[in-house]
């Protein structure tokens, strides 16, 4: 026989008591789940709103428009400067967004963090309609307009394939399969977009290396999206960094509508995580409650185990391993139930909320629970085993 | 081996004090069977409390085997406890979850020696009680419990069994059963201190001390 035996045996013993017990875990871990669940679902729904804001920072060519004055009277605007960005600063721009994303958020490997998506636009006509067609890098590019959808055919797949927006596609008389002539180079259309509502409606996406090529434009483009998704991403200094350190172009951060919402979001969970502070010390004062009485009621088993020979360790081990088995119980029961509050209360505070379960607040939820009913256990565990045994005798 | 100098015990303070043991000195040598009786509230319980170590005293000594025990700390006591001093209570004290034989085994458990599953095993066999092994205490009638209790006592082989009223729970037949038990320890050569207010019980042992409001009246050699 070992001590744990002892313990479950007494456990098995005293059932409805060590369930009561295990009440108060529950009701502290149940709080705490529920809230993290709600907080991760918010946080989730937030990140896909962000999503359709595509590029948080743009970068431009740096042209001035002078506004030319002559006392009152306008003159016009003179624009000072290169259309294009040389490809080069490429690499460079790279290495200053991811660089500050790693600082920001302190990672360590090398991959590629953020979404660089150079463009290429060219005005030009196609069947004697003035037409946007666009040069884009395929795969960059779907990373950022994660909204488009193929109404028909397919993504861009080859150099001499073209995606062509729904209303050019119609201006056009474009069908999938049509070859169309860029400046004298022909490419074949793979697929027609769904509507978005935007600019990209009205124009035709080729690879940039292909237009560049038709249009003799090696080694340029027009403007370069990055994206850079996370809360904590610091665009404002990587846009300083762009603007600093490398000339002729000018980064802008874009206004993020939803960063406000994440601010407004990070405010509520952060309220909602004190109340689940408080219950959590409420739920601590109730499990000790229950705790010493659960010592109280075996002062005098307590008093007969030391007669017999055992040790204050071993005392306070066996109220130890009796909180742990009342920590891993309330901790199941209080991640199931916090999991189910969660269901039921989080759409009640953010409309159209998805939740879902989250398994690793499982191992979260046990450890909590734990420390809670170890906490609780101890002191009164450690008080009762101070008592003479002679008079642990007398306790009732 | 055993001895006991000059041992008072008071509770309480002030104006609320109560003498419980008066001075006491007692021997207690090995192989005796001593029995202690005296009035409820003479000091009897209290006498066998402070010898056990189970209650602290106000002033004096006690020795057993040559060394004093009465200032131990609760670690030595501890190690006391698990070999040296063995209780046998009036109320038996098993505990309700466990079953007899396990009730037995746990103060090998807690020296860390439960595998020894046979000693206890040979134990409730001396009692008489194998058959009742994986009974809980509740499913024991009061005899049963107490012979339990017996065979808990002697699976850490004491040098010294200390028994409070023993018998005093239950009728004259079984508690001639428990105290020829005790007869038989004695002849096996376990010193026993026993303390009763039973006279007829009192005839067991080999020697009767009476302790009447704390202190020692008699002392006179029986059988």
């Amino acid at each position: 026989m070992k001590l744990y035996q002892i313990v479950i045996k007494d456990i098995l013993r005293r059932k409805r008591r060590v369930l009561y017990a295990a009440m108060g875990v529950v009701v502290g871990t149940m709080t705490v789940i529920g809230i993290l669940t709600i907080a991760f679902a918010g946080e989730a729904r937030i990140y896909n709103q962000l999503e359709k804001y595509g590029p948080n920072l743009t970068v431009i060519p740096a042209i001035s428009n002078l506004d030319m004055r002559l006392g009152d009277l306008s003159l016009g605007t003179l624009t000072v400067g290169e259309n294009f960005i040389s490809e080069k600063t490429l690499p460079e721009i790279r290495q200053i967004a991811d660089g500050e994303i790693r600082q920001a958020l302190g990672i360590k490997d090398d991959g590629n963090i953020a979404t660089i998506a150079p463009k290429l636009y060219i005005n030009t006509e196609l069947k004697g309609i003035s037409v946007m067609v666009v040069g884009v890098d395929p795969l960059e590019e779907q990373k950022i307009k994660t909204w488009w959808r193929i109404q028909e055919g397919e993504y861009l797949q080859l150099a001499d394939q073209a995606l062509a927006g729904p209303v050019a596609a119609e201006l056009l008389g474009l069908n999938i399969g049509d070859k169309i002539a860029l400046n004298g180079n022909d490419v074949t259309v793979a697929g027609i977009l769904d509507e978005s509502g935007s600019s990209d409606d009205y124009q035709v996406f080729v690879p940039i290396i292909t237009l560049q090529k038709a249009f003799d434009k090696q080694g340029l483009v027009s403007s370069i999206d990055i994206r850079a998704l996370c809360i904590a991403c610091p665009v404002e200094v990587i846009a300083d960094g762009i603007n600093s350190s490398i000339p002729g172009v000018r980064a802008v951060a874009v206004k993020q509508v939803a960063a406000a919402e994440m601010d407004m979001m990070d405010k509520v969970n952060k309220f909602m995580l004190a109340l689940a502070g408080i219950t959590l010390v409420v739920g601590l004062f109730a499990v000790i409650n229950t705790m010493m009485a659960s010592v109280n009621e075996r002062i005098k088993d307590i008093g007969i185990m030391r007669a017999v020979g055992a040790s204050r360790n071993q005392i306070i081990k066996i109220f130890v391993y009796e909180a742990v088995i009342i920590g891993i119980v309330g901790g199941i029961f209080g991640y199931i139930t916090g999991t189910l509050l969660a269901y039921i209360v989080g759409p009640l505070i953010f409309e159209g909320i998805a939740i879902t379960y989250i398994p690793q607040y499982l191992p979260l939820s046990l450890t909590l629970a734990t420390l809670i009913a170890v906490a609780a256990t101890v002191y009164p565990a450690f008080q009762a085993t101070r008592i003479k045994v002679a008079d642990s005798f007398r306790a009732l | 081996m055993l001895e006991i100098k000059n041992v008072s015990k008071i509770y309480g303070e002030g104006t609320a004090q109560v003498v419980a043991l008066n001075n006491v000195f007692l021997q207690v040598n090995k192989g005796d069977f001593l029995a202690v009786m005296g009035p409820s509230g003479s000091g009897k319980s209290t006498l066998l409390n402070i010898i056990g170590g189970l209650d602290n005293l106000s002033s004096g000594e006690v020795i057993l085997e040559g060394k004093r025990i009465d200032n131990l700390d609760e670690n030595a006591l501890v190690a006391i406890r698990r070999g040296k001093i063995a209780y046998v209570f009036q109320q038996y004290h098993l505990l309700p979850s466990l079953s007899a034989l396990e009730n037995v085994l746990l103060p090998l458990t807690f020296c860390g020696a439960s595998r020894e599953r046979n000693k206890a095993v040979e134990m409730l066999k001396k009692v008489g009680l194998e058959k009742r092994a994986e009974h809980k205490p509740s499913e024991l009638s009061g005899g049963e419990q107490q012979r339990v209790a017996i065979a808990r006592a002697l699976v850490s082989d004491p040098s010294l069994i200390l028994a409070d009223e023993p018998t005093g729970n239950m009728d004259q037949k079984t508690g001639r059963q428990i105290l020829s038990l005790f007869d038989e320890l004695n002849t096996d050569g376990h010193t026993v201190i026993m303390v009763t207010h039973n006279p007829e019980t009192a005839r067991h042992a080999r020697e009767i001390i009476v302790l009447q409001d704390g202190q020692i009246l008699d002392k006179t050699g029986r059988r």
